[in-house]
């Protein structure tokens, strides 16, 4: 009874230590539970989303010097939400950073989100698809052949992001881990998330992780846990067009305690000429254009 | 004591100067044509001003270089006296004024007083503020000739208190000009230096950690030298003499870097030479190196605390160095639109921030508090409903974000009542089913007279609530799925 009494008051001790030593180098947050609270009272110390209801939830914004996230599966928003956020951040005159881990960044897409091109560092990775080959591309990429496995894009995706953030200046760097394969992402070892928690620590620059799932766990800053459900347009089949998207946001703190809710609704883009559609561009040729009715065609037999 | 020298048309660039150098230091390059010399304590090397002269002369014969030669007690006498004698004039200083008196004062308009050397440009037809001196053509020269003055004797005849009401400093300016007296000190031309630095190696290297070690070293120097002068580098090459093992080795491997900005720090040249050298690496062993910059005028920056300090050119620099070698050179950089209907066209140009402080104040200010949200009422409260995105009026509604696949990845599509019904795709990770909700058809075709394309776009929300856009090629009949929207 004794004997199991001490031992336990030495694992208290042991844990105690090891716990201290933890927090004199900034790593309690993956074993204590005692969390410092985020200080976001400086409006610079944060990213405004420019969403009202999320900056709410959110205190003003994504907080600068962490690493935050934007999980939720497809067609949630998440794309459009960093978009946005990166948008915001551009017209403030700083300058942000994609690492595109997949390569599923629609450029028409950015520019209709308002941000400035010329902010935005976008860094490539190379598409897995192995679908229909874009003629333009396969002239001028010389490594076009090369299929490097998930494991290796995102080693790749991971080091470009560790040598943004340690180059410094910029207002938000955002990583896609959105597609890729939940097998290869529980590869990643849980200190990589630390690292780069440390590396951003104290800097200006908003870390943000695009994915299915949160990652990060409890290094992250906060994570905003998206659900997204599309909206119609149109009472007859024919006019039926795709108007927007209801989106969902969940802010939870590292610890998993829901900060707040927010319900947001995204629109899809009125300035396509001539009907329904997603992009500013890519919908028409010119003849198409003149040709196209306002209501969908019928499909030919 | 000073000496103008003016060579007649056709002069090689360069030649006038080296004459003037060989006998002072202090030259002031006016134009390939018209240098101008300090002749202040020659007079112990070479004796009498005649004597110098001809002795001026004489070396540029020997270039075979056909001359006239003045020597005078200020600069401006000379180059006003060498543009219109012949042969060798020397005046005796103090005399300016009298020797100048006869001279035809359209000579004032042939000169450039204003310029205070030839690296600076020329003001062609606005007044300086510095000197007082404006364009003589578009200035004072005409009032000359309609007073009838022919002479520079006759300019500087004039009673300078009326010269001034009339023409204010301007014209008092042209007077002393006319008496002879120069509008500032000499400026002398600097040679055009080479910042270049070489090292012979006595055993061959054939890595690149050590060649980093060289570098180093090389670099150092080379930026201390372009530090003292105030230039950067424009243009870094690096030529690495290497060790012939067969014949077709080359004997010298050569690299260029183009900077994007002028730069001098050491450290930043020598990583950005080392990343080249990476992805461009020498095919044999390296006995030699040499490190050679093309200077260009130093870069002024002006900082601001107002704005977000963007990243230094030199870090920006490095950054986009490391990023090609990790990811290739055509995977970094700012997207950008091209005018093409093409779904999904794109380019990749330089990754080149502009600085904050160029961009429009009113646009760079005043949009964090309202779109922060900052002073409002920050604290969580239930949603009550979708409400509009956009939060202030500097705000921008946003666009529904698609994510495109690079590769359309086929699809099966079962089509009831000429619309897709279910959607099966073979991709692990992604999930097909019946169809709720679509779209389309939208038709676009274009690039007819090349590969181009010609398909039917659907927006189509299957049952797990992914929503995809999808098209059919109509060439082909195959289905696709472009991307989905996120």
């Amino acid at each position: 009874m004794f004997a199991i009494r001490d031992s336990e008051h030495m694992a208290n001790i042991a844990r105690a230590a090891l716990e201290n030593a933890l927090r004199d180098r900034k790593l309690d947050r993956t074993l204590t539970t005692a969390l410092p609270a985020l200080e976001r009272v400086d409006e610079g110390a944060v990213v405004p989303v420019d969403v009202a209801a999320i900056d709410r939830c959110l205190q003003g914004g994504v907080p600068r010097g962490h690493l935050s996230e934007i999980a939720g599966p497809n067609s949630s928003g998440r794309t459009t939400l960093l978009l946005h956020l990166m948008s915001a951040a551009t017209r403030r005159g700083e300058i942000v950073a994609l690492v595109d881990t997949l390569d599923r960044l629609d450029v028409a897409s950015v520019a209709a989100a308002g941000i400035d091109l010329d902010r935005l560092l976008w860094i490539r990775g190379r598409p897995q698809d192995p679908g229909l080959r874009p003629q333009c591309e396969s002239q001028t990429d010389p490594s076009w052949g090369l299929r490097p496995g998930p494991w290796a894009l995102l080693d790749r995706a991971l080091k470009a992001l560790n040598l943004v953030l340690q180059a410094g200046g910029f207002g938000v760097v955002a990583i896609d881990l959105a597609d890729v394969p939940a097998s290869t992402l529980t590869q990643i070892p849980f200190t990589t998330w630390m690292r780069v928690q440390r590396v951003i620590e104290g800097s200006d620059t908003a870390c943000l992780i695009v994915a299915s799932e949160p990652l990060s766990r409890s290094s992250g800053g906060l994570t905003m846990a998206l659900a997204g459900r599309t909206t119609w347009a149109g009472a007859s089949s024919r006019s039926r067009r795709l108007s927007g998207l209801d989106v969902r946001v969940r802010v939870m703190s590292p610890r998993r305690r829901v900060d707040g809710e927010a319900e947001v609704r995204a629109l899809a883009d009125d300035a396509r000429p001539q009907g329904p559609g997603l992009g500013p561009q890519g919908w028409a040729s010119h003849e198409a254009l003149a040709l196209r009715p306002r209501t969908a065609l019928r499909p030919e037999a | 004591m000073f000496g103008a020298l003016y060579a007649a048309e056709g002069t090689p660039p360069g030649m006038l100067a080296d004459v003037a150098r060989e006998f002072s230091p202090r030259i002031d390059i006016r134009s390939d044509r018209d240098v101008v010399l300090d002749l202040s304590g020659v007079t112990r090397l070479f004796g009498h001003a005649r004597t110098i002269a001809e002795e001026l002369r004489r070396t540029a014969a020997d270039r075979r270089l056909r001359v006239r030669v003045a020597i005078a007690g200020t600069r401006i006498a000379a180059r006003l006296l060498v543009r219109h004698r012949a042969g060798l004039t020397v005046i005796e200083p103090g005399t300016e004024a009298a020797a100048l008196a006869p001279l035809p004062i359209a000579l004032l308009g042939e000169i450039d007083p204003e310029r205070v050397n030839s690296q600076l440009p020329t003001p062609n037809s606005q007044r300086s503020s510095k000197l007082g001196i404006g364009n003589w053509e578009l200035g004072v020269g005409p009032v000359f000739r309609q007073w009838g003055i022919r002479t520079l004797g006759e300019l500087a005849a004039l009673p300078s208190d009326d010269l001034a009401a009339r023409l204010g400093d301007d014209g008092l300016a042209w007077q002393r000009l006319a008496c002879g007296e120069d509008p500032h000190p000499l400026v002398p031309s600097l040679p055009e230096e080479r910042f270049s630095q070489s090292l012979d190696l006595e055993w061959p290297i054939d890595e690149l950690e050590p060649l980093s070690f060289v570098l180093g070293r090389l670099m150092e120097p080379l930026s201390t030298h372009l530090e003292r002068r105030d230039r950067g580098a424009a243009v870094l090459h690096v030529r690495l003499h290497l060790v012939r093992i067969d014949d077709t080795t080359p004997a010298v491997h050569e690299r260029s870097l183009q900077l994007p900005v002028p730069m001098r720090d050491a450290r930043t040249l020598r990583t950005l030479a080392l990343l080249d050298l990476e992805s461009n690496p020498p095919p044999a062993p390296i006995d030699r190196v040499e490190v050679a910059v093309d200077p260009t005028p130093g870069r002024i920056v002006q900082y601001s605390l107002l704005t977000r300090a963007l990243p230094t050119p030199e870090r920006l620099s490095t950054l986009m160095a490391r990023l090609h070698a990790l990811m290739g050179e055509t995977r970094c950089g700012a997207p950008a639109l091209v005018d093409s209907w093409r779904p999904g066209a794109f380019e990749m140009k330089s990754f080149a921030p502009v600085d904050a402080n160029l961009i429009d104040r009113s646009k760079a200010s005043g949009l964090r508090p309202q779109a922060s949200g900052l002073g409002q009422d920050l604290r969580p409260r239930p949603a009550l409903g979708p409400e509009p995105w956009a939060l202030s009026p500097t705000a921008k509604r946003p666009v529904l974000a698609l994510r495109r696949f690079r590769h359309p990845i086929p699809v099966r599509v079962r089509i009831q009542d000429a619309r897709p019904d279910y959607i099966a795709i073979d991709r692990r990770g992604m999930s097909g089913g019946s169809i709720e909700s679509c779209a389309g058809p939208w038709r676009t075709a274009g690039d007819w007279w090349r590969e181009g394309w010609d398909r039917d776009e659907w927006d189509v929300t299957v049952r797990g609530g992914t929503t995809f856009r999808l098209f059919r090629a109509r060439d082909t009949e195959r289905w696709f799925v472009e991307g989905v929207v996120d």
